[in-house]
């Protein structure tokens, strides 16, 4: 049996290593455009800090490839032809398939500003191995920095810069910094801490024109405020979507992304999508599309079991994720969206440490914590038991990560809970 | 060049008697005095630069702390100590296997009687009943001078050390190899002391293997090649290679109750853990496959834990069963995704 996987990301790694645990004799092909090797794109930003080699940015020993018997192909997929069961290359070649997984990501979403099109250097994502190389080009011989999109790539970024002694603005279009994950006081409470690194924050302001120098470099940027922000390095990060521009007119139906079902299949016979790129389907709710890194390890490794014939039925568990803003570490876990949850926020006076609980009839449905280590699975435990607030407060501890002789000290959260009006909405610290 | 300069150092430190002017013109008596100071100010100005570094970081602040008392008290001012009110130049933050002489009887036994005592229940019992508890860490990263320097003046190195499963390979051989060593010898200077004169021939080869373990054990592996070696293979060149007490505190590790533990499915496979680990352990493998994981040769320092972006790792004392564990066992929901290891 010949697997071939487009995309050596972690979804289309996962999957590979999930067929080879169960066909030890199957072939199996893995395809990239960017790199040869998989590479942890989370750890791009500690590379661009020093803290790590290109070569340390590889998950997986070189030489674990060649055992485990999996071929590593660079080159780009231009067509699939589903019913002579082939894909052909940019090159011109041809690569063979019994059962192909497409997983090949996402791109950098590309706002529609005046001049953005006129650029041929300057600009960056930080998605990928050649954004590191012009970040590490254009820190070299520039001083000043602007990025956009106060998200969590934006921030790594702008970290990342800083680390380099350039002058950084950020720009963030919401009022607060991620308004999508994180409250109102905590997006503060972060850009007062993004501040203090040194950094020109500014929020409630959006890009309107990028000028460009007559040899299309980037030279700065005018906001609808009216500023004009002068840089040699533009950082975009305003999310992702998902890479299906590429598809060919017969490749799989698409919408938001290659739509799936729940175990993974295309609308094409033997094609199947996982990560960044899949869009799921459902018989009773909105599509998904799931885009951390998380989910696509999950997805490539239950879409690899789905090509094995497993019978997979895909139901995406309680949302999770984690971060670390410069120095505050970030976890959270569950559902922010449900309007009429309670919240329950607290922080501890005078340090950059605070907690978010969301409770809807009687149970709790979401964590928001900032500044210290917290072991998600508890919070899963407690969402899916359906545990009220007040059991959670009083079991928090058995949640807590933080290193030895450093553990975060709950009682201040607790008095705070125990003054908690309920059901108001959350006070601004 | 950095390298060489320090190799050089050790070489004429323990082969040559240049520093002993040196030392007498600073009024500090014996080149071993000059040697005392200066490993102190290296390991006090490393450990207040660790301590810059990782303010936020609890563990890290008490464990330099206790490093840095330590060797200003016990490895540097008590001996000197000792010395003025003439008894011997006891170190009591060394202990038999890696300081030879504390568990050589012809030493051992002319020291006063609190000193021996000190010593065998240091050893016998205090070292692995330590171990148990807290693992190797309370001694390799908190009390241990070798450790100290290692984890204060070498932190800039410490990323340096060897990943590649060759230096594995090399590290289970020569490291219990070295234990071998040192416990014949051990047993050796036991059998010659009992016999006392009536087996020259016993005493003379004693006597010999003696002298060799400690040209090549404790000057070259100890002092020259793990000090020189800081900036080719990292901090612990010593302590992963060819410490006996390194090697015997593993063991009991092992079967101890210290362990690092991994928060399920929260690694992004950045490798820093794996990077900053001066044991050369593939820390992020164990991460990315979600096994809480016990190493012999983990000496607990906690820079993987440190270093860790998403706050995965954790170093404990468990309690077995444990909440955690009892957590972990819960199946997951179908269609939930099992860890996959790579």
């Amino acid at each position: 049996m010949r697997y071939v996987i487009i995309g050596n990301g972690v979804a289309g790694t996962t999957a590979a290593f999930t067929i080879r645990e169960r066909e030890r004799r199957a072939w199996i092909t893995l395809i990239s455009d960017e790199s040869d090797y998989f590479i942890s794109r989370t750890a791009l930003m500690y590379a661009f800090m020093d803290r790590l080699e290109r070569r340390d940015l590889e998950p997986v020993e070189r030489k674990v490839w060649d055992r485990q018997n999996i071929e590593c192909v660079r080159g780009r997929v231009t067509g699939i032809d589903s019913a002579g069961h082939k894909l052909t290359m940019r090159s011109g070649a041809v690569i063979p398939y019994d059962r192909l997984l497409i997983a090949c990501g996402s791109l950098p979403n590309r706002p529609a500003w005046d001049g953005l099109a006129e650029v041929q250097d300057g600009l960056v994502n930080f998605v990928t191995l050649g954004d590191l190389d012009r970040c590490e080009r254009l820190t070299k011989t520039g001083q000043k920095a602007v990025v956009v999109g106060g998200g969590l790539i934006g921030v790594e970024l702008v970290e990342c810069l800083r680390h380099h002694g350039m002058q950084v603005t950020f720009l963030v279009r919401e009022p607060w910094y991620w308004p999508a994950a994180l409250g109102k006081p905590e997006g503060l409470m972060i850009s007062e801490h993004i501040r203090k690194h040194g950094v020109d924050v500014r929020m409630d302001e959006s890009v309107k024109r990028v000028n460009v120098d007559s040899g299309g470099n980037v030279r700065g940027v005018l906001t609808d405020a009216g500023h004009e922000y002068a840089c040699s390095l533009l950082g975009v990060a305003v999310g992702v979507h998902p890479a299906i521009e590429w598809l060919p007119d017969n490749g799989p139906r698409a919408n938001r992304g290659v739509l799936v079902d729940t175990s993974f299949r295309t609308s094409l016979d033997t094609v199947w999508a996982a990560g960044d790129c899949a869009e799921i389907q459902f018989d009773d709710r909105p599509t998904v599309v799931e885009q951390i890194w998380y989910s696509a390890k999950r997805q490539g490794e239950l879409a690899a079991r789905s090509m094995l014939g497993d019978p997979i039925v895909y139901d995406p568990p309680v949302f999770y994720n984690s971060a670390k803003l410069f120095d505050i570490e970030y976890t959270t876990v569950g559902n922010f969206r449900i309007p009429d949850a309670a919240e329950f926020y607290g922080r501890i006076p005078g340090r950059d440490v605070s907690i978010r609980i969301a409770e809807y009839s009687g149970a709790v449905i979401g964590f928001n914590m900032l500044g210290s280590r917290w072991d998600h699975t508890w919070f899963e435990r407690w969402i899916a038991e359906r545990r009220s607030l007040e059991y959670v407060m009083e079991q928090l501890h058995l949640a807590q990560f933080d290193v030895e002789f450093g553990r975060q000290d709950l009682s201040e959260f607790r008095r705070q809970f125990a003054k908690w009006p309920r059901g108001a909405p959350a006070v601004v610290a | 060049m950095l390298s060489l300069a320090l190799t050089v150092f050790y070489l004429v430190l323990y082969f040559t008697e240049a520093l002993t002017p040196v030392s007498k013109a600073l009024g500090l008596g014996s080149k071993w005095t000059l040697y005392g100071l200066l490993y102190t100010i290296a390991i006090v100005a490393g450990g207040v630069f660790v301590i810059r570094r990782y303010r936020h970081n609890r563990y890290q602040v008490v464990r330099t702390i206790v490093v840095m008392a330590t060797q200003v008290v016990l490895a540097f001012s008590v001996p000197l100590i000792l010395v003025f009110f003439h008894q011997p130049e006891y170190y009591f933050s060394y202990l038999w296997p890696l300081k030879l002489d504390y568990g050589t009887p012809g030493y051992l036994f002319h020291l006063p009687l609190v000193f021996v005592i000190y010593s065998i229940v240091g050893s016998m019992i205090l070292v692995p009943l330590l171990a148990v508890f807290f693992g190797k860490r309370w001694y390799c990263s908190w009390i241990c001078g070798c450790g100290g320097l290692a984890n204060t003046a070498g932190e800039p190195f410490r990323h340096l050390s060897q990943k590649s499963t060759k230096a594995w390979r090399f590290e289970k051989v020569s490291i219990y190899s070295v234990l071998i060593l040192c416990l014949l010898l051990t047993g050796l200077l036991f059998a010659t002391y009992g016999t006392g004169n009536q087996n020259p021939g016993l005493a003379k080869f004693s006597y010999k293997f003696q002298s060799l373990y400690g040209f090549i054990v404790v000057a070259m592996l100890s002092g020259v090649i793990g000090v020189g070696a800081y900036p080719i293979g990292g901090t612990r060149v010593w302590c992963r290679y060819f410490c006996p007490m390194a090697a015997l505190l593993g063991l009991t590790q092992k079967f101890g109750r210290f362990r690092i533990t991994v928060k399920q499915n929260m690694c992004i496979s950045c490798g820093l853990c794996s990077k900053y680990c001066e044991m050369g352990i593939d820390v992020r493998s164990y991460a990315q496959a979600n096994t809480s994981f016990t190493r012999a040769s983990c000496v607990g320092c906690g820079m993987c834990a440190e270093v860790c972006p998403r706050g995965v790792l954790r170093l404990e004392n468990v309690m077995r069963p444990s909440p955690r564990e009892r957590l972990i066992q819960i199946a997951p929901a179908p269609g939930i995704a099992r860890p996959v290891s790579y």
